[in-house]
């Protein structure tokens, strides 16, 4: 389910107080924000599908700020992780932004710093999310080709001819040729480098 | 081994029983010699081979001597001679002879065995009051070792102690401030965001000032927690002040005195004091200003720790001040404060030495002050340094 309210900034603290004041501040340059009291909360709400960012307090009673980190990374949710601490230590915030945190911010931050973070953030993970509803849509595409046609295309991006492809294949050439339009409609390629470049980006991301 | 000296008694027995054949051979020849020459019988000699043989071999070479003399007195000296025939006349004088011989080796034998008898209970004695001497040696070495033991155990506890109450203080201190600046740090983060906030409603196009009022009472709300905060924490402080009383400063630097003894001697540091008898009582915390004392004293004798070449000497000074003041003076001979640091001593985290946390000078001069008193540090920057702190004395008669 699409969701088509704008990005969404979440906020996790344990202060109230706290919580209210990003709010407020968030709210205030037009951002959508959804305030949790603790990792667990924002575990378990519903989530829209729109570009996010999480603004995390490492030190929380519970699932500390690292833990949620750690938990989202696992569950291959990838949001862009903006950490604010009252006591962060150089070796805190190296192991925080070598577990890919978006920015590690003191407390108390400044306001223009916090939303300098979140506009950084929000636009990075816009661009994920286009890379990765991209990347989705060229695997189903990729899906709906035959087991026949598959071959076709393999030894196509291979960069064989089709006379080559028929004696690979035991096939006559007028076949392959059938089947290698049908690749090129079904892939929605424009041309044969748009085609090799498509099964590039997956083989790519399949190996990742 | 045993084979060994039994082989070396019998030896020796045999030598004796040699001893005395020979002495009885030389006697007879002695004898007959003599008496060929001078006509007059020269027994004697006789005797004394009996005699030595029985005062060097005991009664068995001594029986040998006694029976060869009988036997060469009956042979050759009684007629008739050179025979062993013995005619009833001489009997007696045979006979007399014979007896002779055999009382001296007997007198002679009892009295050897007297001596050695003597002998062995003395040697016997010897053996054991050496014995005795050297288990009470050991005995007396064991409770000098296990009083060296106890004085030095004693003196690590006291050290352990001391160490114990310096780290709970300053680990006390150090979770306090953690405490204490996450307490405070909070509510302070929730004033800023909301200012921030508050600030961002009124800058847009139309300003919405139901929520920039909003926020700016949130961070009211926050500042005022914040408040709290510190007023808790004041209050937890004071409830903390532990009760004062007349505190006579005289004994609480002599036993401060034997807290730093064992540091004082380890580090090669005289300690010396200088205390006014007449000092008057001052009212306060005894444990507090002990502490204070002990810091300054312990700083004292860090800072002459490199001190070479002239006598490390740490005073403590104590004198009566007019008006009913009281001053205590901790003075060191060691290579004094340098200038620039002199105006800083007394702040919290200033330290000179790598593993000093900075708040010994900072929290003594806090307890002076909260006395009434005064902390100051005197230094030419060369030769040593000196602490003085000045107390009111207390009021009333029997304070």
């Amino acid at each position: 389910m699409k969701d088509t309210g704008g990005p969404i900034v979440y906020v996790i603290d344990d202060d109230r107080q706290i919580r209210d004041g990003l709010h407020s501040l968030i709210r205030s340059v037009g951002l959508r924000v959804e305030t949790f009291a603790s990792a667990q909360e924002f575990l378990d709400a519903k989530r829209p599908d729109a570009p996010a960012c999480l603004i995390l307090d490492v030190r929380m009673p519970g699932l500390s700020g690292f833990d949620l980190q750690q938990t989202l990374k696992d569950a291959h949710l990838e949001l862009p992780i903006i950490f604010i601490t009252g006591h962060g230590d150089i070796p805190m915030s190296v192991r925080a932004m070598k577990e890919g945190a978006h920015e590690f911010l003191p407390k108390p931050v400044r306001g223009q710093d916090l939303l300098e973070a979140v506009q950084k953030a929000l636009a990075a993970n816009t661009v994920a999310r286009g890379e990765r509803a991209e990347l989705d849509e060229i695997r189903s595409r990729f899906q709906s080709l035959t087991p026949r046609e598959r071959e076709v295309m393999d030894l196509v991006v291979a960069g064989l001819l089709n006379k080559q492809i028929a004696d690979e294949l035991g096939m006559s050439e007028l076949t392959v040729k059938t089947h290698r339009a049908r690749v090129m409609e079904k892939t929605a390629a424009d041309s044969l480098a748009h085609l090799v470049r498509m099964a590039e980006r997956l083989r790519v991301h399949a190996q990742k | 081994m045993i084979a060994e000296r039994h082989k070396r008694r019998w030896s020796r027995t045999l030598l004796e029983y040699a001893i005395a054949s020979g002495l009885s051979a030389l006697a007879l020849w002695l004898s007959i010699v003599l008496q060929t020459r001078f006509g007059n019988p020269f027994w004697f000699f006789f005797a004394i081979a009996v005699i030595v043989s029985t005062w060097t071999g005991g009664r068995g070479p001594g029986w040998v001597a006694v029976v060869f003399s009988a036997l060469a007195a009956l042979y050759f000296f009684v007629p008739p001679y050179r025979s062993w025939h013995l005619n009833l006349e001489d009997v007696p004088f045979f006979l007399t002879f014979a007896l002779c011989q055999v009382g001296t080796n007997w007198l002679i034998a009892w009295r050897r065995d007297t001596e050695d008898a003597v002998r062995r209970a003395r040697d016997e004695l010897e053996i054991r009051v050496e014995e005795r001497t050297a288990e009470l040696k050991l005995s007396n070495d064991a409770l000098v070792t296990q009083m060296e033991e106890q004085r030095r155990t004693q003196e690590a506890l006291l050290a352990a102690r001391t160490e114990l109450a310096r780290v709970a203080r300053i680990t006390t201190i150090g979770e306090l401030t953690a405490s204490i600046a996450h307490e405070v740090n909070q509510p302070i983060a929730a004033v800023v965001a909301n200012a921030d906030a508050c600030e961002a409603w009124l800058a847009r196009a139309v300003p919405d000032l139901a929520e920039a009022r909003a926020a700016a009472e949130r961070a009211v709300q926050s500042a005022t927690r914040a408040s709290e905060v510190i007023v808790r924490i004041r209050s937890m402080i004071v409830k903390a002040t532990p009760e004062k009383g007349p505190v006579h400063l005289n004994s609480v630097i002599e036993e401060t005195a034997a807290l730093a003894a064992g540091q004082a001697e380890r580090q090669g540091v005289t300690l010396d004091l200088a205390l006014d008898p007449a000092l008057l009582p001052v009212f306060g915390d005894s444990i507090q200003l002990q502490q204070v004392i002990l810091n300054l004293a312990v700083n004292g004798m860090e800072a002459m720790s490199t001190v070479q070449g002239r006598p490390r000497v740490l005073t403590i000074r104590s004198e009566s001040r007019e008006p009913g003041q009281v001053q205590i003076s901790v003075e060191d001979s060691g290579t004094g404060i340098a200038p620039e640091n002199l105006g800083r001593l007394f702040d919290a985290f200033f330290t000179t030495r790598p593993s000093g946390m900075g708040m010994g000078l900072s929290i003594s001069r806090s307890i002076i002050e909260a006395h009434g008193g005064k902390l100051c540090a005197q230094s030419d920057g060369r030769s040593g340094s000196a602490f003085r702190f000045t107390l009111p004395a207390a009021k009333g008669p029997a304070a």
